[in-house]
């Protein structure tokens, strides 16, 4: 008591509208020899950068693939909201490689989060049927085609190759001679048999027109009968050859498509299955739906309902073989005989994106070094090399010229110039005592620019109110990094402060204004919980980012991420702990010690 | 994998804890189960049914379930169907009732959507009344509601429990008899299957549950393998047709496994033909191993005077030949002594990434200790490595 024949429906799957299209595609989940395949494919294309633009995964910034015989970074997002909006809204087709516990919600989230989305592949085997059926009702109201589960992908030659399909070594693609279009479809459920296929055809002279694997799964998203119809509405297609197998009842709504007329192009088929006739009991073959559940079901009755609506069917796959190649052959390809051999790749152990070296010839920034360093500030070179690009803006020159200068000692009480000038006095070097001085640099001394800029966006960012960001530090019983001062008060303001803040002038200036907004309720609570110099330059710092140079929150997020806030006071006080060193030595003072009376004997109170 | 059997007792404790419902039902498994958790689950005053939990179909029909019966009828019962090779059982409370309340009441997953199939007139001898089983797909509310009406159940009862039925990951769910009582009703007899790739997002039932009717005749190898395909992302099937036949054949691909399988019936060779199975979705060396030493094992055992080993599949998309082949070639080396006395040869045909370096071990492998046996590449057709081996 199994469905019969289901509606005879159109599809979203476009094979020529996808040849015309410039794709922007994202893996979600990270499988590298599929991601490099298809870089390989579209290096071998002629491309001079690639289609793949992002992955979606956890774990690191970036990974690193090549593009022909050079390394490429691509950025891993780990949240649809990290994924800079230029990206994400220019994506066009996606490649699900995560696991089958994921691809629900993972291909849910994709669709809802890319809104130039025409479709999509799903790798993953095991995905449960409900979940295929789920997300068939969601692309059945949405303007995109979705392969797969279990799919191998879509490769249209001269275009694209979506997913594993044609194989993952870049000589496995060179030998199988797909880079060139012809007038063949290859339609399969199962990948194996896709490639094989793909390999007989262009192993004989013919070119393929699209190829690709509906997964042998007992839902596909994407119908067998799509498929026949996308081949039929494709201009470049003349032949379509199947492969099917036993189980399910796809091959009734193909035969009808074809009596309708709804498909007229040549279809060679082989139906694989006929062994099951030698098993005591219907067996569960390899795919999810490789089981006759009836006679109907069977590869011998799909065989003859195929061959009565005119299909040439084979009744050996070397039958298939001789079909195959009575058709028509083409000249040989061009672009397979042009490419150059990747064998001997291999990854660099560094990668760098800000400065190389080449025959002794030092750019910085894509700049020669010299002309580089003659033209411009020594604030402009800082900013730069730390953003890694070129700034922009005048603004934000200025406003780190004046930071450094700004930072660069504040006495010699504090506890890096401290520890510089004792390790200065217990007779070390230069680097030593340096050192000595940065490596106190942390949370406490120093290090909160950085950690300040990370909650004035976080705050911003989520919108809270700035009572609200100020309860939650309260809750924890944690100070506000950028908030407080030893010495000053509301009422006796730092006069650096005012200076940095300064700098906000003449912007919207939303970070500025929400760390004043929290100011105004800490000084509430206390006088001394004024914005100190960290808070202050963390958000002008933001705003000029921000407004000046095109920074994304999500970008400003990663910068206090990598410590980039700390950076300006980590150079400017080096200069500071030199100097400390250096008047050490020029006073040549002894070693240090503390006396008796200056260390406290210590005596814990228990009640 | 794919649909699997649900226990009987697994099934019913899902449905009835999904409905609110309690169930008292024993799942006795006699090959690790005492026998004293038969006399604490009966009690003397009231009467038992037993029945084989083991997925098999017309049960009734079979002579694997005894009804209405007592304590040493229950394990009389039970002493019996272990003589016929069955070990899952479930024993339960016989519940006398009208069989003019039996219905009959079945759901199953389709590319449309749930197709519900329902007649009033339920039972062992629903085959007889065939045609007044009633078949529609559950589109709407409407649909539903007939479905209730011609069981004579409350439409709110019949909408949990299709609720039940698609939160449990059913695909298949047959309860026939079905007692209905407006708005109660008393599951007899079920036969379900659940998507066994819903796993994960399940609590009330697990791969633990899941039964082969066909598990009492499995080979030990067989067994090994569906342990192994359990455990791994990749796939592996292994079916044991002659245990006595000629042609083992080591497959991979789903497509390409039974076009090979295919081609041994076409030449007239079936009957012949040991095994049918495959590896795909590239599977790591250690579990390729551990796949060719099971179907090795096979092999050996055969009282086939003449043997041949087929090692064959497509041209693979991502599975890496030399990774698997390595695993193939330690395990055949494990047993390069036994084969060569036996008279067994190997024949290769394989394509996909780094076949190169694949082929070539397992090419020196195979003249590097005496065997015989004959290695391709894709330039051969798939099938006619068939051919090659059976002259």
């Amino acid at each position: 008591m199994r469905a019969g024949k289901i509606e005879n429906s159109e599809t979203m799957l476009d094979i020529e509208k996808l040849r015309k299209q410039n794709h922007s595609i994202l893996f979600i989940g990270s499988y590298p020899a599929i991601i490099q395949s298809a870089l390989d494919y579209e290096f071998h294309l002629g491309r001079d950068k690639p289609s793949i633009k992002a992955i979606f995964a956890s774990g690191r910034k970036f990974e690193r693939y090549f593009f022909g015989k050079k390394e490429i970074l691509l950025p891993v997002y780990s949240s649809w909201e990290r994924i800079p909006e230029k990206i994400r809204n220019g994506i066009t087709l996606f490649v699900n490689v995560a696991s089958a516990r994921r691809v629900l919600t993972l291909t849910v989230e994709a669709i809802d989060s890319l809104p130039s989305l025409s479709g999509g592949v799903i790798f993953a085997e095991n995905v449960p049927e409900k979940h295929a059926l789920d997300l068939r009702a969601i692309t059945d109201s949405k303007n995109i085609f979705l392969i797969g589960p279990a799919s191998v992908g879509l490769l249209i030659p001269e275009t694209l190759k979506l997913g594993a399909i044609g194989g993952v070594e870049s000589q496995q693609l060179i030998d199988a001679h797909i880079f060139d279009a012809g007038s063949v479809a290859v339609l399969s459920a199962s990948g194996g048999m896709t490639n094989e296929i793909i390999n007989i055809v262009t192993g004989m002279n013919k070119k393929i027109s699209f190829s690709m694997s509906f997964g042998g799964d007992r839902f596909p998203l994407l119908r067998p009968s799509e498929a026949f119809l996308a081949a039929q509405n494709d201009p470049k297609t003349k032949t379509i050859i199947y492969f099917g197998e036993l189980g399910g009842v796809d091959e009734y709504e193909v035969a009808s498509l074809i009596s309708e007329k709804k498909v007229t192009k040549t279809v060679i088929a082989y139906i694989a299955g006929v062994v099951a006739e030698i098993f005591p009991q219907a067996p569960q073959f390899g795919h999810a739906k490789a089981m006759a559940a009836n006679q109907k079901e069977t590869a011998r009755a799909k065989r003859d309902v195929l061959a009565g609506v005119g299909v040439k069917i084979a009744e050996s796959f070397s039958q298939f073989v001789d079909l195959i190649e009575s058709l028509p052959s083409v000249p040989d390809d061009k672009k397979s005989n042009i490419i150059e051999d990747m064998s001997d790749r291999k990854h660099a152990l560094i990668a760098s994106s800000i400065s190389k070296d080449t025959d002794g010839t030092v750019s910085i920034l894509g700049e020669d070094l010299l002309s580089f360093s003659k033209k411009n500030s020594f604030a402009y070179i800082v900013s730069s090399l730390f953003l890694g690009k070129k700034i922009k803006s005048p603004e934000f020159e200025e406003f780190v010229d004046f930071v450094l200068r700004l930072l660069v000692d504040h006495g010699p009480y504090v506890s890096g110039a401290v520890n510089t000038i004792i390790a200065s006095r217990a007779g070390r070097d230069l680097v030593s005592s340096l050192s000595a001085g940065l490596l106190t640099i942390g949370p406490r001394f120093g290090g909160a620019i950085n950690e300040a800029a990370g909650n004035w966006l976080e705050g911003v960012m989520n919108n809270k109110n700035p009572g609200e960001f100020v309860e939650e530090f309260a809750a924890k019983k944690k100070y506000i990094p950028g908030i407080g001062h030893r010495k000053y008060r509301s009422d006796y303001p730092d006069p650096r402060v005012s200076e940095i803040i300064s700098f906000s002038g003449g912007l919207k200036g939303k970070f500025t204004s929400f760390a004043r907004e929290v100011e105004k309720i800490t000084v509430g609570k206390k006088g001394n919980l004024i914005l100190n110099v960290d808070g202050a330059i963390a958000a002008v710092a933001l705003d000029i980012l921000s407004e000046k140079e095109q920074y994304s929150n999500e970008e400003l997020l990663h910068l206090s991420e990598i410590e980039f806030f700390n950076a300006l006071f980590v150079l400017s006080r080096s200069v500071g702990f030199i100097a400390h060193f250096l008047d050490q030595k020029r006073l040549d003072e002894g070693i240090f010690r503390l006396e008796e009376d200056q260390v406290a004997q210590a005596e814990i109170h228990k009640e | 994998m794919a649909r699997v059997a649900l226990s009987e007792y697994a099934a019913k404790m899902a449905l009835h804890t999904f409905l609110g419902l309690t169930y008292h039902g024993l799942s006795f498994n006699a090959d690790t189960d005492v026998v004293e958790k038969i006399n604490e689950f009966v009690r003397p005053d009231r009467k038992y049914v037993v029945k084989v939990d083991e997925g098999v179909k017309r049960r009734m029909k079979q002579g694997l379930v005894t009804l209405d019966t007592d304590l040493n009828g229950v394990i009389l019962a039970i002493e019996n169907y272990r003589k016929r090779g069955y070990s899952y059982f479930l024993v339960e409370e016989y519940v006398p009732h009208d069989s003019s309340l039996e219905k009959y009441l079945s759901l199953e997953r389709t590319t449309l959507g749930t197709v519900v199939s329902y007649s009033h007139k339920g039972g062992i001898d629903i085959e007889k009344h065939k045609e007044e089983v009633e078949t529609l797909l559950l589109k709407d509310l409407q649909a539903a509601r007939s479905v209730a009406e011609g069981l004579g159940m409350d439409e709110e009862v019949f909408l949990k429990l299709k609720e039940a039925f698609d939160d449990l990951y059913f695909s298949f769910l047959e309860i026939n008899p079905l007692v209905v009582k407006f708005d109660s009703f008393q599951i007899l007899d079920i036969a379900g299957e659940v998507d066994s790739a819903a796993e994960f997002f399940v609590q009330d039932w697990s791969s633990s549950d899941f039964r082969n009717a066909r598990a009492s005749k499995l080979t030990d190898e067989e067994k090994n393998i569906l342990r192994l395909s359990a455990k791994s992302p990749a796939a592996f099937k292994l079916n044991v047709l002659n245990p006595d036949g000629s042609i083992f054949m080591l497959l991979s691909g789903g497509g390409a496994s039974i076009v090979l399988a295919d081609e041994v019936k076409n030449i007239g060779h079936g009957g012949e033909l040991a095994n049918y199975g495959e590896y795909s979705g590239n599977p790591n060396e250690e579990e390729t191993y551990i796949y060719t030493k099971n179907l090795l094992s096979l092999l050996l055992k055969s009282e086939s005077d003449k043997k041949v080993l087929i090692i064959a599949g497509g041209v693979a998309n991502f599975t890496d030949v030399r990774i698997t082949f390595k695993g193939i070639i330690n395990a055949i080396s494990e047993v390069s002594e036994k084969l060569k006395d036996q008279g067994i040869e190997i024949y290769v045909r394989r394509g996909g990434p780094h076949q190169k370096e694949g082929l070539k071990l397992i090419s020196d492998f195979v003249s590097e200790n005496g065997l015989i046996g004959k290695v391709h590449g894709p330039e051969m057709i798939l099938t006619d490595i068939i051919h090659e081996a059976i002259k």
